[in-house]
């Protein structure tokens, strides 16, 4: 086969020794690709997960291979050699392909897998049928090498006609690309590679640009050498600046990260403090009650040390009786956000502590979990139970106080129809004596005796059923006769005191249903406060004045008077031991409102517009027929 | 035995106070019922000796009120407070007051009797002591200035000699102008004079 030198004056070897710009251009390309290649390959070296890396080294490897084909290519003179040159060329080329499919596979994970293996396929097939064919299955004849100029100097490139098996190649060189544009079409659509757009599209601008200069090539359209490495440094260097890119992103990440660790540190530090500085115990615990973390006050109050409590679930710190209540607390407190629960904790010792916990639902770890705070309120519990006891004892005083401030004024009910029975009956003894003792005054002195035993029985009777003991009995009363009895008993203060009672209520009252005796103890003792309280009027007289008003569901009895009225507020008259009074317990009213709410009814006062002050009290009407 | 003596009631219980006359009638009292106060005080006032059986606890004037009242009008009348319900304070403050005595509710006929004659005693006996009063006292008004001064002066205990001196005259006069007023005044010794002087407040 002949060399033919076509066009322009060959200036043969000579000029190949000579450094010229394809010399320059081919061994710089290699030499930027081992560079990028060796950048990379050390990159994997240092972290062999970096797959990208060591595919995007092997590309280059191969590029810079190819490269270095490509030059040597254009300087061969004989066929022999060509072919021997161009296998492995297309060895490179080969690796070049596999290394990008599986950088784009490995950088992007967008390919599908079916193109990847397809395009891999045909690239292999290519490989094989060019061994197969050798020397060159991209002919199926070749008239002769040719040099050409090219870049002011003369390289060498074949002539001949295409085989149709190149077709193959091609194909292949498509496909990648179509494989580019689809990988980058789905990578871009996941948004989670920023330069995926540049990678993909610079990668296919490439292989479309080989794939057209190389069917040119192919065809004899244009007369060129083979300079696919070129478009594949050119990919290379995207690649690369994008890789390199990606490196100072992930440096700034290693950057950003380190100071969110120390952040998360100090955070740490802070919950720790936090923990350590409650007043109680603090802990957090799976949905399940596992004890995630707890801190030093936990193991001190429980007993059970760190690495026991780690092997324990918050219910095998509680008694358990109690087992059930807190788990219903823990479910409700995941469901509503937050919950409070009271319980004796169990501790190690066997002793009992009762605690107060508040619990709130925080999500760890994408798991339900609940931190939560102990407070030890054994003491404050003691104190409520003191109190409580405390508070049955005054009511019990005042319970005493009452019926002894009733059995001093039913004394001197009791007395006064005793004094004149005696008095009647000595006065009837000594008349006796006398030598004609007058009938008639014996008979009337008789009467009255009769007269004020009943007075003194129904006193008795009164008191009897005024400390009778057990459950308040409901019988149906009518209005007036409480007024009548209370002002019965509040005769002997209403005379002594010169009080002038009016009494208003209209005729057609309904009937109540109460325990009359604590109703009438409680007009009581509005009558006897109102006789106090106009004590010291003076010239101004006393006025007492009570009324029943019906009000629809409820009937209201007011006791008016015109006294010195109100000291202290609302709130504190009702209070126990609020006292204006000199030798007052202060507990008369608090007595009166209990009664009055037990019976579902309401007690208040007012202050008069003029003097004094008047005190209200509804008690509901039930239906009869009910 | 008859007694003419009066015993006035005093209490807004009509009852009580109807059987309470039959009682003192029976024994012969000459009993006045009251039904309060006001009622008694409205009435002609008793020149004679008597008392007052009266209820502490009454509307419109107390018994202690109606105490108070009789005090002031310097009367002969003896209070016995009988009462329903009294206290200790209450009766301290009555015996103070002047009160013979002070019953509880019902009061036994004997016990009232008792009381009621001790009553009615004193009240004579005030009655008397009121009249010698009033007797020393014209008596003391007939003497003269000068003996007058003689009788502060003894009565305060001074020797005639230092007496003597005081008034500027001798001796003898002094002895002459206390033989007179003890002859004025009715007294036989010097111990009669000096409490005659306390009570008529001459120093």
């Amino acid at each position: 086969m002949q060399l033919t030198h076509r066009g322009g004056s060959a200036r043969g070897k000579g000029a190949s020794q000579q450094v010229n710009w394809v010399t320059i251009i081919w061994t710089m390309t290699a030499a930027a690709a081992l560079t990028l290649a060796g950048v990379h390959g050390f990159v994997w070296l240092r972290q062999k997960r970096q797959m990208a890396s060591l595919m995007f080294c092997l590309m280059a490897a191969s590029t810079a291979g190819m490269a270095g084909c490509e030059l040597w290519m254009m300087n061969l003179a004989d066929m022999q050699s060509y072919a021997h040159a161009l296998q492995w060329y297309n060895l490179m080329r080969w690796l070049v392909t596999l290394a990008l499919v599986g950088f784009i596979h490995f950088y992007l994970g967008s390919g599908r897998p079916w193109l990847e293996l397809t395009v891999c396929g045909l690239r292999t097939l290519s490989l094989l049928l060019n061994f197969i064919f050798s020397p060159m299955v991209y002919y199926s004849s070749i008239n002769e090498l040719v040099h050409i100029p090219f870049l002011g100097t003369q390289v060498t490139i074949v002539e001949g006609i295409p085989s149709p098996l190149s077709i193959v190649g091609q194909l292949s060189l498509l496909l990648l690309a179509a494989y580019l544009v689809d990988a980058t079409w789905r990578s871009s659509l996941r948004r989670d590679k920023p330069g995926a757009l540049r990678v993909g599209l610079s990668a296919v601008f490439f292989v479309l640009a080989l794939s057209i200069q190389m069917m040119f090539a192919l065809w004899g359209i244009i007369d060129m050498p083979i300079v696919a490495s070129l478009f594949f440094t050119g990919i290379i260097v995207v690649m690369g600046i994008e890789l390199s890119e990606d490196m100072l992103r992930a440096a700034r990440l290693a950057d950003e990260l380190r100071i969110r660790e120390s952040e998360l540190r100090e955070e740490r530090k802070l919950t720790d403090a936090i923990f350590e500085s409650a007043p109680g115990m603090l802990y957090l615990q799976s949905a399940t009650g596992k004890m995630v973390r707890w801190n030093s006050q936990h193991e001190r109050v429980t007993g059970f040390s760190n690495s026991e409590t780690s092997q324990m679930r918050a219910e095998d710190f509680c008694v358990e009786a109690e087992r059930e209540i807190l788990k219903e607390a823990r479910s409700i407190a995941l469901a509503k956000g937050g919950n409070e629960v009271e319980f004796d904790l169990a501790r190690q010792d066997g002793q009992m502590a009762r605690h107060f916990f508040r619990m709130v639902p925080v999500d760890i770890g994408g798991e339900p979990h609940l931190v939560g705070i102990g407070i030890d309120v054994t003491s404050q519990r003691a104190l409520a139970a003191e109190t409580e006891k405390q508070r049955e004892q005054m009511a019990h005083i005042a319970r005493v106080a009452s019926v002894s401030e009733l059995s001093s004024s039913l004394a001197h009910e009791i007395n006064q129809p005793l004094a004149i029975i005696l008095s009647n009956a000595q006065a009837a003894q000594r008349l006796m004596a006398h030598e004609q003792p007058d009938l008639n005054e014996l008979r009337e002195i008789l009467e009255d005796i009769v007269t004020a035993d009943i007075r003194a029985a129904d006193v008795i009777k009164r008191l009897r059923s005024i400390l009778r003991q057990g459950k308040p009995v409901l019988e149906s009363i009518s209005p007036p006769t409480l007024f009548d009895q209370a002002l019965g008993m509040a005769q002997s203060d209403l005379k002594e005191a010169g009080v002038e009672v009016t009494r208003r209520h209209s005729k057609k009252l309904p009937t109540l249903q109460a325990d009359r005796i604590p109703i009438e103890q409680v007009l009581l003792n509005l009558i006897k406060n109102a006789c106090e309280a106009m004590q010291d009027n003076g010239s101004r007289e006393k006025l007492l004045s009570l009324s029943c008003v019906n009000e629809g569901t409820w009937l209201r009895f007011s006791v008016r008077d015109n006294g010195h009225g109100l000291h202290g507020n609302n709130q504190e008259i009702f209070q126990a031991f609020h006292t204006t009074k000199p030798n007052g317990l202060g507990l008369g009213l608090t007595i009166c409102q209990t009664i009055i709410r037990a019976h579902g009814g309401n007690l208040w006062c007012d202050r008069n517009k003029s003097h004094g002050a008047t005190f209200h009290f509804q008690l509901p009407i039930v239906p009869e027929n009910l | 035995m008859k007694q003419s003596e009066t015993v006035f009631l005093i209490d807004d219980e009509p009852a009580l106070l109807k059987a309470l006359g039959r009682l003192l009638k029976a024994e012969g009292f000459i009993v006045e019922a009251f039904e309060s106060a006001l009622a008694f005080l409205n009435a002609p006032r008793h020149a004679g000796s008597g008392c007052i059986v009266l209820d502490q606890s009454m509307p419109e004037m107390s018994g202690m009120e109606l105490q108070q009242r009789l005090v002031q009008e310097d009367s002969a009348l003896a209070v016995i407070f009988i009462t329903g319900n009294g206290d200790i304070p209450m009766s301290v403050r009555a015996i103070k007051a002047g009160a013979v005595d002070f019953l509880t509710k019902p009061v036994k006929d004997s016990e009232l009797l008792a009381v009621i004659r001790m009553a009615l005693k004193k009240s004579k006996e005030m009655l008397h002591s009121k009249a010698e009063f009033n007797e020393w006292k014209q008596r003391h008004a007939a003497l003269s200035k000068r003996e007058k001064e003689v009788l502060v002066s003894v009565a305060k205990g001074l020797p005639n000699k230092q007496i003597a001196k005081e008034l500027g005259v001798v001796e003898q006069t002094i002895k002459v102008h206390r033989g007179r007023v003890m002859s004025k005044m009715g007294v036989d010794s010097l111990a009669q004079l000096v409490i005659m002087a306390e009570r008529l407040r001459l120093k």
